[in-house]
């Protein structure tokens, strides 16, 4: 044994690659016993470039390049930079577009805090609740793929508006799916706020003051927990959230006090999904009629991108909190400057000090805010009775066009 | 808190009556969405290095903003930082956004930095760090980010200038081919009898 | 008075229980995730899996980290499949009576149970890997913690049987012949319901399942004391579980259920054995998935303190509680 094992504290890394995260970033943590005494994190282990790849694009492809930023994210990073890009060549959005646009930033919502719920209960060791939370995500994802025909990268939003219309036949399809998730959330929130293990296992664990929560800048149900009031949709009128009532949801909204800990978190995102549900059936009443498109001549708008000049920056609440994205544009095909500032790059600092002085065995919890990525695989094999198939790639894409034909129903 | 809340306008008049010539080139640029086109404001200002510091303080005692993030943009003779604030959230449709541009000169890189005042700007400051080749000064953490470890110094991926990506760093993924160096996949795929055949046939 | 048959038939014996044993062992497992499976609304593996794992694992090269103490590695999974086969040994299967009954006792089955888990202490020590280290340690502490509630579960058993005059109180095959539910008014039976509720508690905790897996914590210590062991190692492991998971049911059985069927179906001589072997089996399968299964498949993991608090205080008094019962009971017996 060397003689840095025999010291304490010793020093226990976690990740790049470890069973606790969901994506690829590197914890060194020094240990005693079993307390953190002092946590510090290495980000960028799959940094891939993007900006600099997007500076030598036109916003039209750079649109499809934001859905791939974030496997999960698919809509709220075009959302983002189709807004900037709309604002620097004052491009006027119909209504009807940015109501589309709300109802699938909100499906988006749902089945990311639901998977979310998930990693959570895995994180815990719960890994029926997991199992349960995932299950009932595939309705939100089986709507979205119905509205956009795909699962993840729905390609929906365009500059100028969106690439597919909700028509009045989809209604029924989505309303059947929000009514089963309203049915549904009762039972998720008591199994999750009411189940002693989990209680115990998050309350008072990962605690982020009010004053940390502001001071480091954090955004989104990260700083909802610890009582800071703040959400794109509430403060800032933008798309079609500028004319709907919404309240940013705090920990107290169910009761109890705000304490800023894991379970807080966890007491945000269910109830978000309850407020998501809500948004989407007010946006399918009250979606105006119109075009989708502010011009659905690529040229045209290619051209019209190519003689902006300015700078501006688009903002959107996406499920983990504030996503923003700055563009400068020049007189050129491809953006002079694409910053883009996703959610989760403003919560990483508050890991910190909501992990310092607290139990190893909490850190997987703590830390999972991380979502994970699920990337196809090249090959599955399927076994159905005793008949044994080996799936390539091919076959995996016809089936998945098959399910999205028969979803749609055409 | 117990704040009078600034329009964007007296916000403007403030600053520029408190630091003077320092702000220059404000805009207040005011868009509506949505069907009921309420309109959101964002109010783009330019300021000297020198003042960054106290006019962020200054803000600071109006309200506490949300730093979202500091972006930057090499425009060529000078490198602009942009400081991206959003105030007065917490208020329903009462927040808007203050971006104050910070223009550099390419031969004196520095910015002081704002991390003792707004702790989380860290995490941007070392990014900008790493991006752009600006030296914050006073950084209580000057590591790099995302950036590797490995990563050639003086090599700044965001700047447009020489400091830039050189060619000989960009990988083209169409231009690269299979690895000739690697040994063959062990599993020989399987080719007859297999169901995939059918698969081929309608496309 | 040992012949040399009688030795060959112990060996004999010995050799066919320790095969059968690690057969059912890991049926076993197979039934506990197939349970689980279903309870969260899967399908799961069939029940043939872990075999299919073992023959794959078997078949791989054991990897031994370069900081690793070899020795203690590679000793560890031996010494833990060897010492739960002994405590099988120990035990009777239906009627037929324990292979090695006239050497041992209770208390020795008790300190045999702890040597698996110091054997993977041992070898997790020795990995080398900080993650291993931590596993140890939560799995040393666990150990402690557990061995309160069990302790008073097997002085309450023997003290009844102490109490109601039979010889040899600590021998098991005396425990079996003298079912305790028979030797306790209604106010020991309460006693041992507490007891056998704390058993079904210790069991998970023996076995390191969830909620009591902390030492293997797969989403924090990337499975802890196992995080280096691979191939044939982690295949010894493997059975050694499923054998110390059949131990912990049968000695269930062998406290608290030891009825046989066979006179009721009025079998003799081979046929019984045969059946109450069944009978055995399906009792223990019962039994794991009501102390295993349910539970792991119902709970979050918990922090190595609460396993602590848990075992000490609640079921270490639950323990004390049901013993006290139990000697209160046999006290007021004896003295109408």
């Amino acid at each position: 044994m060397s003689d840095q094992m025999k010291k304490a504290p010793y020093v226990v890394p976690i990740g790049p690659i470890h069973p606790a995260l969901k994506e690829p970033v590197q914890f060194l943590f020094d240990v005693e016993g079993e307390v953190v005494k002092k946590a510090d994190f290495a980000p960028g282990q799959t940094h891939r470039g993007i900006e600099w790849m997007g500076m030598r694009r036109n916003p039209v492809q750079i649109i499809h390049m934001t859905d791939r930023i974030c496997g999960i994210c698919g809509v709220t990073h075009s959302f983002a930079f189709a807004r900037a890009v709309e604002q620097i060549v004052d491009i006027e959005v119909p209504p009807h577009a940015e109501y589309i646009r709300v109802i699938i930033a909100e499906f988006e919502r749902i089945q990311s805090h639901l998977l979310w719920a998930g990693v959570a209960a895995h994180e815990l060791g719960f890994d029926t609740l997991f199992y349960l939370a995932w299950r009932v995500r595939e309705e939100a994802m089986d709507v979205i793929e119905y509205i956009t025909g795909n699962r993840v990268n729905y390609g929906l939003i365009q500059v100028g508006g969106v690439r597919r219309d909700i028509t009045p036949e989809q209604h029924p399809t989505i309303q059947k799916c929000l009514d089963g998730y309203r049915d549904l959330l009762g039972k998720m929130l008591n199994l999750f706020l009411h189940d002693t293990t989990i209680s115990i296992r998050c309350k008072d664990c990962g605690l982020l003051s009010f004053e940390q929560a502001l001071n480091l800048c954090t955004v989104g149900p990260t700083a909802r927990a610890s009582g800071v009031m703040k959400d794109v949709r509430f403060d800032y009128p933008y798309s079609a959230y500028g004319d709907l009532d919404i309240t940013p949801i705090l920990p107290s909204a169910y009761g109890g006090e705000i304490n800023g800990d894991v379970y807080d978190r966890i007491v945000v995102r269910l109830l978000e999904v309850a407020q998501s549900i809500e948004i989407i059936e007010t946006c399918l009443k009250e979606m105006p009629d119109g075009p989708i498109l502010w011009e659905p001549k690529l040229p045209k708008l290619l051209s019209a991108c190519k003689k902006a000049h300015g700078e501006a920056v688009g903002r959107h609440e996406a499920p983990r909190g504030e996503c923003l994205h700055y563009v400068a544009m020049d007189g050129h095909d491809a953006p002079a400057m694409w910053k883009v500032k996703a959610s989760s790059y403003s919560n990483l600092h508050a890991w910190i000090p909501m992990l310092e002085g607290e139990q190893l065995a909490d850190v997987p919890i703590i830390v999972a805010s991380i979502d994970p990525c699920l990337s196809c695989t090249d090959r599955v094999a399927v076994i159905r009775g005793t008949k044994r198939d080996l799936l390539t790639k091919e076959d995996l894409h016809r089936l998945s066009v098959e399910k999205t034909r028969r979803i749609q129903g055409c | 808190m117990n704040e009078t809340i600034l329009t964007p306008e007296e916000l403007v008049d403030r600053l520029r009556t408190t630091f003077g010539d320092v702000v220059t080139d404000p805009r207040i640029v005011t868009r509506a969405e949505g069907a009921k086109k309420n309109p959101n404001t964002n109010v783009w200002m330019t300021i000297t290095r020198d003042s960054l510091k106290p006019v962020i303080r200054h803000l600071m005692e109006i309200t506490y903003p949300h730093l979202s993030v500091i972006s930057g943009w090499d425009v060529g003779e000078e490198l602009r930082m942009q400081y991206i604030f959003s105030i007065y959230f917490g208020n329903h449709h009462g927040e808007y956004m203050v971006i104050f541009t910070v223009p550099l000169a390419k031969n004196d890189l520095n910015i002081p930095t704002i991390s003792d005042l707004i702790p989380g700007a860290l995490f941007t400051e070392r990014e900008k760090q790493e991006m752009f080749g600006v030296k914050v000064t006073d950084i209580p953490d000057g590591r790099r980010l995302f950036l590797p470890e490995d990563f050639p110094e003086g090599v700044y991926p965001l700047r447009k200038d020489e400091t830039g990506v050189p060619d000989s760093m960009i990988k083209h993924l169409w231009q690269v081919k299979r690895p000739t160096d690697r040994p063959a996949p062990p599993v020989t795929e399987k080719e007859e009898n297999s169901p995939s055949k059918e698969v081929k046939s309608d496309e | 008075m040992l012949t040399i048959e009688m030795i060959l038939m112990t060996v004999a014996a010995a050799v066919v229980l320790s095969v059968l044993g690690i057969a059912f062992g890991l049926l076993l497992l197979g039934i506990d995730r197939r349970v689980s499976a279903r309870m969260q609304a899967r399908i799961g593996p069939p029940l043939s899996q872990p075999y299919i794992d073992l023959k794959k694992l078997l078949s791989k090269e054991n990897i031994i980290p370069e900081n690793a103490v070899a020795s203690i590695f590679n000793a560890a999974p031996i010494i833990a499949l060897a010492s739960s086969l002994i405590v099988l040994l120990y035990l009777p299967i239906g009627s037929m009576m324990p292979v090695l009954g006239g050497y041992g006792d209770l208390i020795l089955v008790m300190y045999l149970l702890a040597v698996p888990a110091l054997a993977m202490v041992a070898g997790g020590f020795a990995s080398g890997s900080p993650y291993a280290t931590i596993g140890a340690q939560r799995e040393m502490v666990s150990m402690i913690a557990y061995e309160l509630p069990l302790a008073s579960i097997v002085i309450a058993v023997a003290w009844l049987l102490y109490s109601s005059g039979i010889t040899d109180p600590f021998a098991l095959s005396s425990v079996v012949a003298n079912p305790v539910w028979t030797m306790v008014g209604p106010l020991g039976m309460v006693g041992l319901f507490v007891l056998l509720l704390t058993f079904a508690w210790v069991s998970p905790a023996e076995l390191s399942k969830i909620p009591f897996d902390t030492p293997e914590a797969e989403t924090e210590l990337a499975g802890g004391i196992l995080v280096e062991y691979s191939g044939k190692n982690l295949g010894l492991f493997t059975v050694a579980q499923g054998v110390k998971t059949l131990v912990m049911g049968g000695l269930a059985v062998a406290i608290f259920f030891p009825w046989n069927i066979s006179p009721l179906l009025g079998l003799t001589s081979y046929a019984a054995m045969a059946v109450d072997a069944i009978f055995f089996f399906l009792k223990v399968i019962i039994l794991m998935i009501l102390s295993v299964t349910v539970i792991r498949t119902g709970l979050a993991r918990f922090r190595i303190t609460h396993v602590v608090t848990l075992f000490w205080v609640y079921l270490g008094l639950a323990g004390l509680f049901g013993l006290s019962l139990v000697i209160l009971d046999s006290v007021l017996m004896g003295g109408f």
